[in-house]
């Protein structure tokens, strides 16, 4: 679990409100300046061993290094994702940028057939969120039953 | 045939009439192994154990393995989470990449990972939040009807909740409990455990890696190996368990820390430090006993064009073996290293720690101008053991495993079209094999079949637990 600056600045009248969280391995045993990823208010920090010694003390001064990552939770959590130039910190081992931030949906696997890989799917319609044993793809998703089809058709539906 | 029908005579039997006969009349081993155990036919054979029935309050890899494996073999397994959250390790990994949904009727935007995938394969879902006094009576109702439950929860939380091992035994005394957890009772009884946790503390990662003169740190694996592996020897201490309920009538507590584990596999390191004092160290891709015998890297990758980093920059490393004096003899004639055979003809002399830094940095010089292959071919073609270090993609296209049916994909009832290994990569049996059924289901996917169908519980009754969120 890494240790959070809530920042409280107020800034026109409305508090920041921006949590931004410290990662561990680079805070663990830390003295130093950091700032918050949304206002840029630098906060003054001293951790020992995981634990906050001194500080968050707002301070005027430059930032040594900033956040990982910040959201803001009563706002629907709107955030700022790793490696916002001024606001999070870069971090060279970023994911592809095709993974950041949004689920890839699927409607097929490599060979070619239907999974339920998207989403929102239907209910079960169950009691109890209780599920049936089968998935009746031709039923509950005419549309993918369709492209499957059409998959199949033009021969790109494979065994391997 | 005899004259006399009651005589028996072995011309008139079917089969092989000599020893001779059988002998000819006896298939190529290969043969018999494909008409034996038949990869895809499993679902035509029965399921060793079959009857047994098992509770899993568990979650993530570790204790759900002990349990998937009980599943995969035929048990009935009725896998217990959190309402309307289900296992964490649904929500893990592999972060925003694959999930299959939906996770449960209110969330019909989340998914569960395939994280997930084959540590609970085969079982029934309910929810419960047993530690409500309310849901106390279906608990332990279940618990009569069962054989076993695993718990991952910390040592003691279950014993708060009334339901442990002291508790349960009165109800059901022919009940198997098993505890899988972090440290267990003990000085250090508080820590929870992860995997690397695993690793770390019980003395595998501080032999894993490359020394640090190499450049080298103290390594865990990448997968959650001692996960898996700690999960199969929980279902081996099952296994044993049931088998001794049938001589006793009892039940058996297991307590079972993952953090002493991994010890096992540590081979002689602990007995060598009571014998000698001596702390192992680390060797990573070399062997400490023998020499040649290693993973060597090449200079060129064996896919160069293409975009995947894994393919393009790591398909480059080659396991060598050739120990043997002959096979090094070998090896050093192939690739130019006559001097280093003068120098190393003993095989006592090539194993120590300096004579091997010096071979396989030889070795790597000679492979710097070879792609993997390359390497692999001209090793291959003289004689010696040498196979590339396949990553997943070049797994899932090995034409072996697909023909043993060790990975293939599942038409699963719910998901779909899933590539899976499974059990069917934990070795075969012929006349009762692991099989898999479905990977998993939704969240409280069973609840009426458990809840209605088993305990008898009238559906209303069900329904108001679900809206109350007890399940």
């Amino acid at each position: 679990m890494c240790d959070i600056i809530w920042c409280k600045k107020e800034i026109n009248g409305k508090k920041c409100n921006t949590v931004n969280y410290l990662d561990p391995y680079c805070f663990w045993n830390w003295e130093g300046k950091v700032n918050c990823a949304e206002c840029k208010t630098v906060y003054y920090i001293h951790m020992i061993q995981g634990f906050m010694y001194r500080g968050p003390e707002e301070v005027n001064e430059k930032p040594d290094t900033s956040p990982l990552y910040a959201d803001k939770p009563l706002e629907g959590y709107r955030n700022y994702l790793p490696g916002i130039e001024g606001r999070t910190r870069p971090y060279q081992c970023l994911p592809r940028d095709i993974y950041l931030g949004v689920a890839d949906m699927v409607k097929f696997s490599a060979r070619g057939r239907p999974v339920r890989g998207w989403r929102p799917q239907p209910p079960s319609a169950g009691i109890a969120g209780s599920f049936g044993f089968e998935w009746d793809i031709q039923k509950l998703t005419p549309e993918v039953w369709e492209e499957y089809q059409q998959k199949l058709a033009k021969g790109e539906v494979s065994e391997w | 045939m005899a004259k006399d029908m009651r005589e028996t005579r072995i011309e008139d039997l079917p089969g092989p009439k000599s020893k001779g006969e059988l002998e000819e009349m006896k298939m190529p081993y290969e043969e018999y192994c494909r008409a034996t155990f038949d990869p895809g036919n499993e679902h035509a054979k029965p399921e060793p154990l079959r009857g047994v029935r098992w509770m899993s309050t568990t979650m993530y890899i570790f204790t759900p393995h002990s349990v998937s494996n009980l599943a995969e073999l035929g048990a009935e397994v009725v896998k217990v989470e959190m309402p309307r959250m289900g296992d964490p390790m649904r929500h893990t990994s592999p972060f925003n990449e694959c999930y299959l949904y939906p996770l449960h009727d209110t969330r019909p935007m989340t998914g569960t990972g395939l994280g997930f995938l084959n540590a609970n394969p085969n079982e029934y879902y309910i929810t419960m939040d047993y530690h409500l006094d309310e849901m106390k009576e279906a608990f332990y109702r279940l618990v009569k009807m069962f054989d076993g439950l695993t718990e991952c929860y910390r040592p003691g939380t279950f014993d708060k909740w009334k339901q442990s091992y002291i508790y349960l035994q009165e109800l059901n005394p022919r009940f198997i409990y098993v505890w899988g957890g972090g440290f267990g009772y003990g000085p250090k009884v508080f820590g929870g455990s992860y995997d690397i946790l695993g690793q770390a503390h019980a003395g595998l990662a501080s032999v894993t890696g490359m020394h640090e003169f190499m450049g080298g740190h103290a390594a865990k694996h990448s997968n959650w190996c001692i996960d898996w592996y700690s999960g199969t020897q929980i279902t081996f201490g099952i296994l044993a368990a049931i088998h001794w309920r049938e001589t006793t009538g009892l039940g058996t507590m297991i307590e079972f820390s993952q953090v002493q584990a991994a010890t096992r596999c540590l081979g002689y390191a602990a007995p060598m430090y009571g014998r000698f004092g001596i702390v192992r160290q680390r060797w990573g891709n070399w062997d400490t006993q023998l020499c040649a015998h290693g993973i060597i890297l090449c200079g060129k990758s064996d896919f160069p064009d293409v975009p995947n980093p894994q393919d393009k920059h790591d398909a480059r490393y080659v396991m060598v073996s050739a120990f043997q004096d002959e096979d090094f003899k070998e090896l050093c004639a192939i690739t130019g290293m006559k001097d280093l055979y003068d120098k190393y003809k003993v095989h006592k002399d090539r194993a120590e720690g300096e004579a091997q830094v010096e071979i396989y940095a030889a070795l790597e010089r000679w492979a710097e101008d070879k792609s993997r292959s390359e390497v692999v071919k001209i090793l291959q073609d003289a004689g010696l053991l040498a196979e590339p270090v396949m990553n997943d993609r070049e797994v899932y296209e090995s034409e072996h495993f697909r023909q043993r049916g060790s990975i293939r994909y599942l038409d699963d009832p719910i998901f779909g079209d899933v590539l899976t290994h499974s059990g069917y990569a934990s070795g075969m049996m012929s006349k009762s094999p692991r099989r898999q059924n479905w990977i998993w289901r939704p969240v409280g996917a069973d609840n009426v079949k458990i809840y209605h169908e088993l305990l008898g519980y009238p559906t209303s009754t069900v329904e108001e637990w679900y809206n109350k969120s007890w399940i």
